[in-house]
């Protein structure tokens, strides 16, 4: 149970990529009216930014 | 003849305190036993009239509950477009900042003592006013009360990796802590809590763990149902501005350089162009390590009775004629 909780802790930043920076991403383009690039639907687009971001955040430890 | 007239010969033992002593004597640790004690004993004569009193602590009370439930009305608010969320923004940023004020009076039972009827408005306000930093009030008081039997101990003190060497360099470190893979904050809080291991503080663990869990499932349920621009305005971005400045101002500002761990030199006393509010009263933090039971709000009250014992133990109080 630890052991999963931490992996859960350790994979946060990915999740927040997905479950939160995708979707605020989306929701910013719709907001202010702005096309995603390659014709993608701007939720795609937020998981292109949110997914590999928030991979990187969990991988290097830091967001920027 | 009161305490404080029984006591006054003393303070003229005190180096520019009054009529000079028949033998000059040094500040701080070189003064004699004697006058140590006496000293002692007027500073706490001054504590005991700023103490806090419960019974008069009501606003705090009343302030953090009623700031909880305005931020509580922001979501149904800002989802149906009735506030304008830049207002919610700017107040859930105050709310996230101040919070942590009230909290820290119910941190050290300021606002109920155990074993008294105001203690469930003591815990009542501990554990609401810190939900917007996702921050449990177990945790909170836990390392705060470690931060203050170990103030400036690179080892043990819990905010101590909030230490820089500048200004600017603090601010950046406010974020940098936050960060997955840095050992500052609340992840340095989480590994202490693991090294003490008692029932308490894996009772905070636990409350941390869930706080952390329950507030991103919202998050993420939030945003993916359409309202991730509520969730960035009302409380992502407002907790990260509250932390950071409370990380600035109650944590590097009032101990920075952080070489102190003496009674009298783990805090600075400072004056800021951004005033004593602004500030949330750190200006006077010296006041409040010595005596933590004296309120944020009379703590600039105490300091000005205090000043010249203060003095007279070497600290230097330069910084603020009042």
């Amino acid at each position: 149970m630890t052991t999963a909780i931490k992996q859960l802790f350790y994979w946060m930043p990915f999740l927040f990529g997905i479950g939160f920076i995708a979707p605020l991403i989306a929701q910013m383009l719709e907001y202010w009216q702005v096309s995603a690039p390659w014709g993608l639907s701007p939720v795609m687009f937020g998981l292109l930014i949110g997914a590999p971001w928030g991979l990187y955040a969990t991988l290097r430890g830091r967001w920027l | 003849m009161n305490e404080m007239t029984t006591l006054q010969p003393a303070v003229a033992l005190a180096p520019g305190a009054g009529d000079a002593p028949a033998i000059p004597l040094g500040a701080g640790n070189e003064l004699d036993a004697h006058t140590r004690r006496t000293l002692l004993q007027q500073e706490r004569a001054i504590a005991r009239k700023y103490t806090s009193d419960p019974k008069k602590m009501w606003p705090y009370t009343v302030i953090t509950l009623g700031c909880f439930a305005l931020w509580l009305a922001f979501w149904p608010l800002g989802m149906m477009d009735v506030l304008p969320l830049w207002v919610g923004f700017i107040a859930s940023t105050v709310f996230a900042a101040g919070g942590y004020i009230t909290s820290h009076e119910a941190m050290h039972s300021n606002i109920g003592r155990p074993g008294t009827k105001e203690r469930f408005w003591n815990e009542a306000v501990g554990q609401v006013a810190t939900i917007i930093l996702i921050f449990p009030f177990s945790m909170a008081r836990m390392m705060h009360l470690h931060h203050h039997y170990y103030t400036n101990d690179p080892e043990k003190d819990p905010d101590y990796t909030d230490a820089a060497p500048g200004k600017y360099s603090a601010w950046y470190k406010t974020w940098l802590n936050r960060q997955p893979g840095v050992d500052g904050s609340i992840h340095h809080y989480k590994r202490i809590l693991e090294r003490i291991g008692t029932p308490a503080a894996k009772a905070a663990l636990r409350d941390t763990m869930i706080l952390q869990l329950g507030s991103m499932a919202f998050f993420f349920a939030m945003a993916w149902s359409g309202y991730a621009m509520e969730v960035a305005l009302l409380w992502w971005l407002p907790r990260h501005i509250g932390l950071s400045y409370i990380r600035f101002w109650l944590s590097w500002a009032p101990h920075h350089p952080r070489t102190g761990t003496g009674r009298y030199d783990n805090t600075r006393v400072f004056k800021t162009w951004i005033g004593h509010y602004l500030s949330m009263g750190m200006q006077y933090h010296v006041v409040h390590h010595l005596y933590p039971e004296v309120p944020n709000h009379l703590t600039r009250y105490a300091y000005r009775e205090m000043k010249p014992l203060l003095e007279a133990r070497g600290v230097d109080c330069s910084a603020l004629k009042d």
